[in-house]
């Protein structure tokens, strides 16, 4: 769920805007950097773009047994790299709002802070960290999807929270009243995508080991192995 | 296609330049984030309402189709404005501004919304996006949302085919089935997407493909007329908003 247009006031738009920008500026030099040195990658990041938009089209059940959508970021940042999904997730971020509704240009900046920039890392940062203590990939996979689902949603609990004080308790207040609206309830559909990357991840890697190499994520896991191995000895 | 682009394919405003409805759309929504939301926000919205299903022509069926969606959003935070926490009125009371607040919110966000609506109703994708060079995006980019766009709606097309063939093998009958469906529908998404693009890339390399993607984009001129009335318009409701915001509240 993006925050929706117009629901920031102009000076908390504009300074989620500000954050935002370093990040899409550095993901946007590296993607520009890799299309002129591989123009054909152009192809493949448009193919990674449309699968995390259609990944946020897919309708996931609940633990609950509401439904809801994946965000997609933790398995968009496993297989591109967080500074490709600051880009990916924006033109995501840009489509959702120009062509289905969901969030809003004013409110670009804060929903790409939440989930084409804190997900992706977090949900990076975590898998990576797992795999460098020998944690099996799919337990990974699980806890990257898990995080980076739940503190996109965490994040944007602080934005609301901060745009909207409670007038008796402040943030503090704010923030357990949003949180419990768009965090606490997204703790089972945080499990279900975990539960879904997990699924799609070890179909990729019995059918599509190719490109998974392609795109440097057996690199990765090969990279966190002998840093282990180099920690050890 | 998604509705929302199909709508904006056969807009009346289809051969406008871009720029002529984002300064009319966007600068609705500008207006409606930065006036008072009363009266601001609710002369935007009406204004919005009445350039959308007049002139603009949208079905009002569909705009409410597309406009419920951050309705849902809008009432749900809203909901949050009418409790306080702590206080003397206990853990959780009624905030005593909290109807003001919420209803101020809403009038904001929807007015926004309709704006951008606006936007979106009347431009479709196709030309918007390799305008944006001109903007100041950088090439690379625009390619990569272009093939982002376009491969969109080819992939939307295999899931949900892929999604029929799963229903029609008794793939959603049960949950663990329906979890598997899923899975397997995520993975295809992903080896379809690269396929795609593999095959895309084998034919161009065919053409002389050189890195840059040339698209033929229709031939539109901004309309100083379009723009000036559209920036006569708004200067008018930000007047009237700051006329008649002491005597309305």
């Amino acid at each position: 769920m993006h925050i929706a247009e117009g629901f920031l006031p102009p000076a908390h738009a504009v300074a989620w805007g500000v954050a935002s920008a370093p990040f899409v500026l550095h993901g946007v030099r590296s993607l520009t950097r890799e299309v002129r040195e591989h123009p054909e990658s152009t192809l493949l990041l448009g193919a990674s773009g449309a699968f995390t938009f259609v990944l946020s089209a897919l309708k996931l059940p609940s633990v609950t047994g509401s439904c809801s959508h994946p965000t997609g970021t933790g398995l968009g940042a496993i297989l591109f790299r967080p500074p490709v999904m600051a880009v990916l997730g924006t033109i995501t971020l840009l489509f959702q709002a120009l062509l289905l509704a969901h969030g809003g240009l004013t409110t670009l900046g804060a929903n790409i802070f939440s989930m084409a920039i804190v997900g992706p890392w977090a949900g990076y940062a975590v898998y990576r960290l797992l795999r460098r203590y020998g944690v099996p990939l799919m337990v990974a996979v699980f806890c990257a999807a898990f995080v980076a689902d739940l503190s996109t949603y965490c994040v944007t609990s602080v934005q609301l929270a901060l745009a909207f004080p409670d007038p008796g308790s402040g943030f503090l207040g704010a923030l357990g009243k949003f949180g419990s609206i768009f965090a606490v309830t997204q703790i089972p559909l945080a499990v279900s995508e975990g539960l879904l990357t997990v699924l799609v991840m070890r179909l990729l890697v019995q059918s599509s080991k190719g490109e998974l190499t392609r795109l440097g994520v057996f690199l990765a896991e090969k990279e966190s192995r002998s840093e282990t191995e180099a920690v050890a000895r | 296609m998604l509705p929302i682009d199909a709508a904006a394919h056969s807009s009346r405003w289809r051969r406008r330049h871009p720029v002529d409805k984002a300064v009319l759309g966007l600068g609705l929504t500008l207006l409606a984030i930065s006036l008072p939301p009363w009266p601001g926000a609710a002369l935007v919205l009406l204004t919005a309402l009445v350039v959308l299903l007049g002139p603009a022509g949208v079905p009002w069926r569909r705009l409410w189709r597309a406009y419920r969606v951050p309705l849902g959003f809008c009432v749900t935070g809203a909901l949050t404005l009418l409790v306080q926490v702590g206080g003397p009125g206990g853990f959780v009371s009624l905030a005593g501004d909290g109807p003001v607040r919420a209803g101020e919110l809403l009038l904001r966000t929807s007015a926004a919304s309709l704006g951008v609506l606006l936007f979106a109703f009347t431009t479709p994708m196709s030309d918007l996006l390799p305008r944006l060079v001109r903007a100041g995006v950088p090439a690379p980019v625009v390619d990569v949302a272009l093939v982002t766009y376009r491969m969109s709606f080819l992939l939307l097309d295999s899931v949900r085919r892929v999604r029929d063939a799963q229903a029609a093998r008794l793939g959603h009958t049960t949950r663990a089935a329906a979890w598997r469906s899923l899975g397997g529908l995520g993975a295809t998404a992903f080896v379809r997407a690269f396929d795609r693009a593999v095959r895309l890339q084998a034919g161009l390399a065919g053409r002389g493909y050189d890195g840059t993607l040339r698209v033929l984009v229709p031939e539109a001129r901004v309309s100083v007329r379009f723009t000036t009335a559209s920036c006569v318009l708004l200067a008018a409701l930000a007047v009237l908003t700051f006329v008649l915001e002491r005597p309305l509240t």
